[in-house]
């Protein structure tokens, strides 16, 4: 799976934003947005708001998660813990990208945010390396990894599913009396 | 996203070989080391360092994999091969001691492929080279992960020549 087809998903979460028009409800084959009114906040998809955003026509509230402080625990408690903390979002990271990329301006702090956003993201896919490393050196048959992001888990399939692959490959040679190579037709 | 019209045929699984796999074709061009059980009459052309016209019983010479697997007979009448250096006691001592130090490629670009293939011909220590083949890939595992998967601005040519050719194609 590409970075690009995650991102994708990623945008449609929803977001609050303030718009400069009025507009009636519109209704979409994913559901019903609106009315518009100017002034009054509203829950769009993040598609739509930052596509509004590139027309000047709104004004885009920062998600509840987004605030220095509580990124600040959520970061200390990630460092603590062993194990994969709860994540303020399924899609933070692309969120945060995005949000800081179109809309910095109506973002508090953006800069701190971002860089306590890609603190958060290094010391999990550390922990994720090292999950993967223990259970390659152990040839364990299962892990179970709990609060992971489809983000994080996307940067070491290919990678993760190749080696395993390949795992068996060279464990299938110690089984002896395996069949004594005959080459298969094709 | 696999919506390609060609796919290439993988290498084969543990000892089997598929015939249609381009690795696995350039794989059985090494050479092993073997030692003629019965002589080869007016095959003397094969040895380039005797001219004799004929091979007799019990030289030692080095043949392509393709030709030792199709010659080799259990009854052992006609070749007996002997380990390649690298899969002997002495280097498997080495990679247990520390696995990420070698250069691989330089060990023959196919160690993990060959290794395979080599035990198809009974050698004694058959079991010991199976392990120490997986013990190996782990222990360079994480190496080769964390460099992968990281994009480096300056030339990576370095850290990847000293890849065996299995593990180039996972570091893609």
């Amino acid at each position: 799976m590409d970075p690009s087809e995650v991102e994708f998903l990623a945008e449609k979460e929803l977001v609050k934003i303030i718009p400069n028009f009025s507009l009636d409800k519109i209704f979409l084959i994913g559901g019903d947005l609106g009315p518009f009114n100017p002034g009054l906040s509203v829950d769009v998809p993040l598609w739509l708001a930052l596509n509004l955003k590139q027309r000047q026509k709104c004004r885009i509230l920062p998600p509840d998660w987004m605030d220095v402080e509580k990124l600040e625990e959520m970061r200390a408690l990630e460092r603590k813990e062993d194990a994969f903390t709860p994540v303020p979002s399924l899609y933070y990271m692309e969120i945060t990208k995005l949000l800081l990329n179109h809309a910095s301006d109506n973002i508090p702090k953006a800069d701190e945010i971002r860089t306590l956003v890609k603190d958060i993201w290094d010391t999990r896919i550390a922990k994720l390396r090292l999950s993967a490393d223990s259970f390659i050196n152990q040839q364990e048959a299962h892990a179970q990894l709990d609060n992971l992001t489809l983000m994080e888990i996307n940067t070491t399939r290919e990678f993760l599913l190749d080696s395993l692959n390949f795992m068996f490959k060279l464990r299938s040679n110690l089984q002896p009396g395996s069949s004594k190579g005959q080459l298969t037709d094709y | 996203m696999s919506t390609q019209s060609y796919f290439p045929v993988p290498p084969g699984v543990g000892m089997e070989e598929n015939f249609l796999s381009l690795d696995d074709i350039l794989l059985s061009h090494e050479r092993l080391p073997v030692r003629t059980e019965c002589s080869f009459p007016r095959l003397g052309f094969l040895e380039r360092s005797s001219d004799a016209h004929d091979i007799p019983e019990g030289t030692k010479m080095e043949l392509p994999l393709w030709l030792s697997k199709g010659l080799y007979e259990r009854k052992r009448k006609v070749l007996s091969v002997d380990l390649p250096k690298v899969y002997k006691e002495g280097w498997r001592t080495v990679f247990t001691a520390d696995p990420c130090v070698v250069d691989l490629h330089k060990m023959g670009p196919y160690y993990y492929g060959l290794g395979s293939q080599i035990l198809h011909f009974d050698s004694p220590e058959n079991s010991d080279i199976a392990q120490a083949l997986l013990q190996t890939f782990i222990g360079r595992f994480r190496r080769t992960m964390d460099s992968s998967q990281n994009a480096y601005n300056e030339d990576t040519s370095a850290l990847v020549e000293r890849l065996d050719s299995l593990e180039k194609a996972l570091f893609r």
